[in-house]
């Protein structure tokens, strides 16, 4: 690769870290601040966690001669997002006594804590960890959580897709001791002993690396969005391997054409006692070529783009002890969750749970403690911030139902709110340009309003809000996607895909909520009174020329309407 | 080297008027001291003044021992009047601290003034609780050689009103004692009657043992109003707020503020440790209320004493009786008083008072005292105070604290507020800049560690010092935060802990801090640290003296009563210090 660009900082940092130990430690003991220092901000991520500050109280803070109000969000590290009920309880005692006493599912499957103060950090830690839980590489360059399709009402197939998720997870967890030895007073293994990374490396990857496996027809995963995918493939009723994609990602950069979102490209067809290896080869390629002087550029949809998809493939193909072979067919037919109750033949049920954008809080938690207390089944969390309770068997479902109703758990929805998915943005995360979680219920309500005008409240149509364009609620790849560019301001995309395969384009730029519904309210009404058969409204919208059909990451930015405003 | 030629502390001036004339004096050549001796000895005889004698010998004088016990500051002041008004009856007075004296010693006086506070719940002040005992004990002393007198401050808001000065005259009398007078029992507005108290006293006294002819060779200047036109309780100085900023966070569960006051011409020259005096006013809707309830209506001058004169507040049991007497009504148990005020005393028989019945129930408003936080070295003219507002509800109604809600919430930068000096010398900075000190200061507690701090900043003291400070929540809480901050940074500041007692599932405070830093902590006293304690008495206060008591039972691996013996020896040396309240 081009080698005489500088490092960005993060690689001196992860080089200068000792394995991501840095300065955390010592950091700790300074009471008289809630941070840690910036550098060590950069290695806490690998430890699972970000320091942010409460960007409400910022303009209150400097008049009462006290630092910002900082705390940590902290990232669980759960593969597929399958806890047990005991897990589940632990979670919900730390929430309330570390952490602000909510907890976020994310789209990630997994768990967020926020507002964690300093001091709370370690007890946080070691609960997780008696329970067997761990944050470790829940952010930071290296391999995310694996996500994973929920479908337990698949027995079989799940049972494999979940194993094969927690497999990736074991295999391209960093080896370094950090954690253990800053957040459980591990004994550092002192004389001889060269720790050593054998797949990352001291300075692990160039930037983020995402996972996820999923099981036709469900994309709940939005696996074309991932770094690196895996498409079950199913032959008389068992899974004989799986279709790879690499190369998919959200983020981008305003103002800045050449960082676009990208949709994975299918590469090729592996065994499942060879997807870990697959997986391991992908990423020490994207370890080795990823470029680490600029961190805008440093996903792995980029080196693709940068170096070309079949040189990056061959680059692969040379590594693996089994090639890849041609892809087989698949089909999907959406990316959201099938809310409320799932039965089996034999009567074993599974309830989803709706999470609004994934914060539980208050009545939710209470109803869910009481679940969780009769101790059956699992807590399994959705890539889109749902929970499903899965495994009640016959005997029981009886006693979750009451709990359910009793706790006001088993409401309906639109099919927008259902489908719909927000980033946590304000007040907390300091990427954030504009409000997501705290807004777009209301903005979902406004559309409502409009959808019952045009007899559209049970279409289900993928709407996502994100505070800035990094995509953390995947914007760029649903029916409509709202993007943060400043307070009170989006850009509105349209044309993605249902079924999670196909990008959007942007729409409108620079929206507040009242030029949102504005400019949605006529394409509903369109919709309603235009729309083909089962047609999806992210394909109306291109089939009806509103927006021009995004093929590639690469084309994001182009065919954009005159329209789109300045 | 100390100056040879000091006046020395009994000499016929106010103490302050002793420091100005030994700052000259010690200063002076012996033939400047001659020309002054010689002058003032001409101008006395021109004026045709009787020539002064100092030559003759005196006769001997009767000693007096003024022995005073005191948390808050109040008995040493009054002892000091006293060493004065006996002074000048020709007395040789001594005054002691009962921290610095035993049972023995005191029985060993002829003459015995015991000033003595009570603090809290019927307990004595800090300081004087060794010598309380030991005076209790049952292997006490006799003091049948000894003359005596007490007077009692107290608090008739707390139960167990002047419970110590009660209990050390009754003591005094059952070991042999002989009574100069009877026991005077002070409230908190205890000036004129303490002070005719001391004059008919001593007078008494001196009548008894008195070297008659003592009085004539003193030369009676009345010092009563000691401190020249320093501001007092009585005339305070009007201090206008130059910064009125809320430091805890909008989300903070309490109310604490930061309120500079411009001193310039106040003639205030407080020291760090030392209190500001705050005169108050009511909240106006509960004077109006009060009137209301009582059934008086409103003229300019009782709305202006209950507003500013009269405490409208707090209830005493001896209140709810002299309700029931003046209305005859029906008497409440005295126990009804508790967490009640006068609002719901009148209301419980409304209507029923005159004007004069209503100003006769209540009794003077007491001014509040604030631990400066700020240190003259760094803000001359200025006097920074960190006041918490209190708010709570008792008895189905919302209270608010008269003073601290007065501060902070009806009054804004610009305003002014009445102020007078209240000195604390038993909590000073070290005299040594390199000694060590540890400040224990949650909460306002802080405040007067900002003052040690900006003081030792600006003598550029190289002692180490170490801060310990507490409150609920970390994130909203953390006052002068950013100050700290920079003290660290500055290296001024050694060392900080911190212990927030709302942040975890489990309740921390600053002793679980001081227990889980005990190595150190001893290390730092062994060191010749001077340690402080400044906030809360009830709870506070009591719980770090039984942590440091643990710590050094551990640390110095001794059993209880070892550690209790090196904790004393600490106080005695001057070196475990309190200001709390």
């Amino acid at each position: 690769m081009d080698i005489e660009r500088p490092l960005s900082a993060n690689e001196r940092i992860k080089q200068a870290s000792n394995f991501l130990r840095g300065g955390i430690a010592e950091g700790l003991t300074h009471a008289e601040t809630g941070a840690l220092s910036e550098d060590d901000g950069q290695l806490t991520k690998f430890h699972g966690f970000y320091q942010q500050d409460d960007r409400d109280l910022r303009a209150e803070r400097g008049k009462q001669r006290m630092e910002k109000a900082f705390s940590f969000m902290v990232r669980m590290r759960i593969p597929g997002g399958i806890v047990t009920p005991a897990q589940w309880l632990t979670i919900e005692k730390l929430a309330k006594e570390r952490a602000n006493g909510t907890i976020r599912l994310t789209t990630r499957e997994t768990v967020q804590f926020h507002g964690i103060l300093k001091g709370n950090l370690r007890p946080l830690m070691q609960g997780l960890n008696a329970v067997t839980l761990d944050t470790i590489a829940a952010c930071g360059d290296v391999n995310r959580n694996v996500i994973a399709t929920v479908a337990p009402w698949q027995r079989d197939h799940y049972a494999a897709i979940s194993a094969l998720a927690r497999g990736f997870s074991e295999h391209l967890l960093p080896k370094t001791r950090a954690w253990h030895e800053i957040w459980l007073g591990e004994e550092r293994i002192s004389g001889g002993v060269v720790e050593e990374e054998p797949i990352y490396g001291r300075t692990y990857l160039p930037r983020k690396f995402k996972i996820a496996v999923a099981l036709p027809p469900h994309n709940d995963v939005d696996v074309f969005a991932h770094d690196l995918g895996f498409i079950a493939i199913v032959q008389r009723g068992r899974i004989v391997g799986y279709n790879v994609t690499i190369g998919g990602g959200m983020g981008m950069t305003h103002g800045e054409p050449e960082t676009y979102p990208r949709t994975a490209d299918v590469i090729g067809f592996c065994k499942p006692q060879d997807a870990i290896d697959v997986a391991e080869k992908v990423l020490t390629v994207q370890r080795d070529f990823g470029d680490r002087s600029n961190r805008k550029h440093a996903r792995l949809k980029y080196t693709i783009d940068t170096i070309g998809l079949d040189r990056f493939v061959a680059l692969v193909q040379e590594r693996l002890a089994v090639k890849l072979t041609a892809a087989k067919p698949f089909s999907f037919h959406s990316t959201g969750d099938r809310l409320g109750w799932a039965q089996e033949e034999d009567g074993t049920s599974h309830f989803t749970l709706f999470v609004e954008n994934g914060r539980m809080k208050g009545g939710m938690l209470a109803g869910l403690h009481e679940i969780a207390g009769l101790g059956i089944g699992r807590f399994i969390m959705t890539a889109n911030q749902n929970l499903v309770l899965a495994d009640i068997p016959k005997a029981k479902r009886k006693a979750v139902q009451k709990l359910l109703t009793a706790h006001g758990l088993d409401g309906t929805f639109s099919g927008l709110r259902g489908s719909a998915m927000a980033c946590v943005a304000l007040p907390t995360c300091g990427l954030a340009l504009a409000e997501s979680e705290r807004y777009l219920p209301d903005l979902v309500t406004r559309l409502e309003f409009e959808l019952e005008r045009f007899g559209l409240r049970e279409d289900e149509i993928t709407i996502r809000m994100t505070g800035c364009p990094n995509g953390c609620a995947r914007p760029y790849i649903s029916e409509i996607g709202l993007v943060g560019r400043g307070p009170g301001v989006y850009n509105l995309y349209l044309g993605g895909a249902h079924e999670g395969v196909r990008l959007n384009k942007l729409h409108r730029r620079d929206v507040n909520g009242d030029a949102i519904v504005a400019a949605l309210s006529p394409l509903f009404e369109a919709y309603a009174k235009q729309r083909k058969s089962n047609e999806r409204f992210g394909d109306f919208v291109i089939r009806t020329g509103v927006v021009a059909e995004t093929t590639a990451g690469a084309n994001f930015h182009e065919n954009l309407s005159p329209d789109v405003g300045n | 080297m100390p100056p040879a030629f000091l006046l020395p502390s009994t000499a016929p001036f106010a103490e302050e008027q002793i420091a100005a004339l030994n700052r000259v004096i010690s200063v002076t050549t012996p033939e400047q001291r001659a020309w002054l001796s010689g002058y003032l000895a001409g101008l006395q005889a021109a004026s045709g003044g009787q020539a002064a004698t100092p030559a003759a010998p005196p006769a001997k004088r009767a000693p007096l021992t003024i022995l005073f016990g005191t948390e808050s500051g109040n008995s040493e002041a009054l002892a000091g009047q006293a060493r004065k008004v006996a002074a000048k009856l020709g007395f040789a007075p001594k005054v002691v601290d009962m921290a610095d004296f035993t049972p023995a010693q005191a029985a060993a006086t002829e003459n015995l003034l015991v000033i003595a506070a009570t603090w809290g719940e019927g307990d004595p002040p800090q300081r004087a609780v060794d010598f309380y005992e030991a005076l209790m004990a049952d292997d006490a002393p006799r003091f049948e050689k000894t003359r005596f007198a007490v007077l009692a401050l107290g608090d008739r808001a707390y139960a167990q009103f002047c419970e110590t000065g009660r209990r050390i005259d009754e003591r005094l009398a059952a070991l042999g004692g002989a009574r100069i007078t009877d026991r005077i029992e002070c409230d908190l507005d205890f000036e004129t009657p303490a002070n005719g108290w001391i004059d008919s006293t001593l007078e008494r006294l001196n009548a008894e043992v008195g070297i008659k002819e003592a009085g004539a060779s003193v030369i009676h200047v009345d010092f009563a109003r000691p401190g020249g036109d320093s501001p007092t309780r009585a005339r305070p100085f009007e201090a206008e707020i130059t910064e009125h900023v809320r430091l805890s966070g909008s989300r903070s569960s309490s109310d604490t503020w930061h309120v500079a006051v411009s001193l310039e011409g106040a003639g205030i020259a407080y020291e760090p440790g030392d209190s500001l005096g705050v005169v108050p006013s009511n909240d106006p809707a509960l004077a109006d209320a009060v009137l209301k309830a009582a059934g008086v209506a409103a003229d300019d001058t009782l709305r202006g004493a209950l507003l500013d004169r009269l405490d409208i507040t707090t209830l005493t049991a001896k209140q709810v009786e002299d309700f029931a007497r003046e209305t005859g009504t029906a008497a409440l148990p005295a126990e009804w008083a508790v967490g009640r005020q006068i609002i719901d005393l009148l209301e419980t028989a409304p209507g029923k008072l005159s004007a004069e019945q209503l100003t006769a129930l209540l009794r003077p408003l007491p001014p509040r005292y604030y631990s400066i936080a700020s240190s003259r070295k760094a803000v001359p003219d200025e006097a920074h105070l960190l006041i918490a507002g209190l708010r709570y509800t008792s008895h189905g109604r919302e209270r608010a604290g008269v003073a601290s809600i007065d501060i902070t919430a009806r009054h804004r930068a610009g305003d002014r507020l009445k102020v007078f000096l209240r000195s604390n010398p038993h909590f000073r900075l070290p005299a040594d800049p390199e000694r060590p000190v540890i400040m224990i200061g949650p909460g306002t507690g802080v405040a007067p560690f900002r003052a040690f701090l900006q003081e030792r900043e600006a003598i550029g003291a190289g002692g180490r010092n170490w801060l310990v400070f507490g409150h609920r929540n970390y994130t909203h809480d953390f006052l002068y935060q950013l100050e700290l901050q920079d003290w660290l940074k500055s290296k001024l500041l050694t060392r900080l802990d911190v212990a927030f007692s709302r942040d975890q599932p489990e309740k921390r405070y600053v002793q679980d801090t001081l227990w889980d830093v005990r190595g150190d902590l001893y290390g730092w006293l062994r060191d010749g640290a001077a340690l402080y304690v400044c906030g809360d008495a009830n709870a506070m206060a009591k719980d770090v003296h039984e942590a440091l008591l643990r710590i050094l039972a551990d640390q110095g691996k001794q059993d209880k009563a070892g550690a209790k013996a090196e904790l004393d020896a600490i106080r005695r040396d001057g070196r475990y210090l309190r200001d709390v309240y």
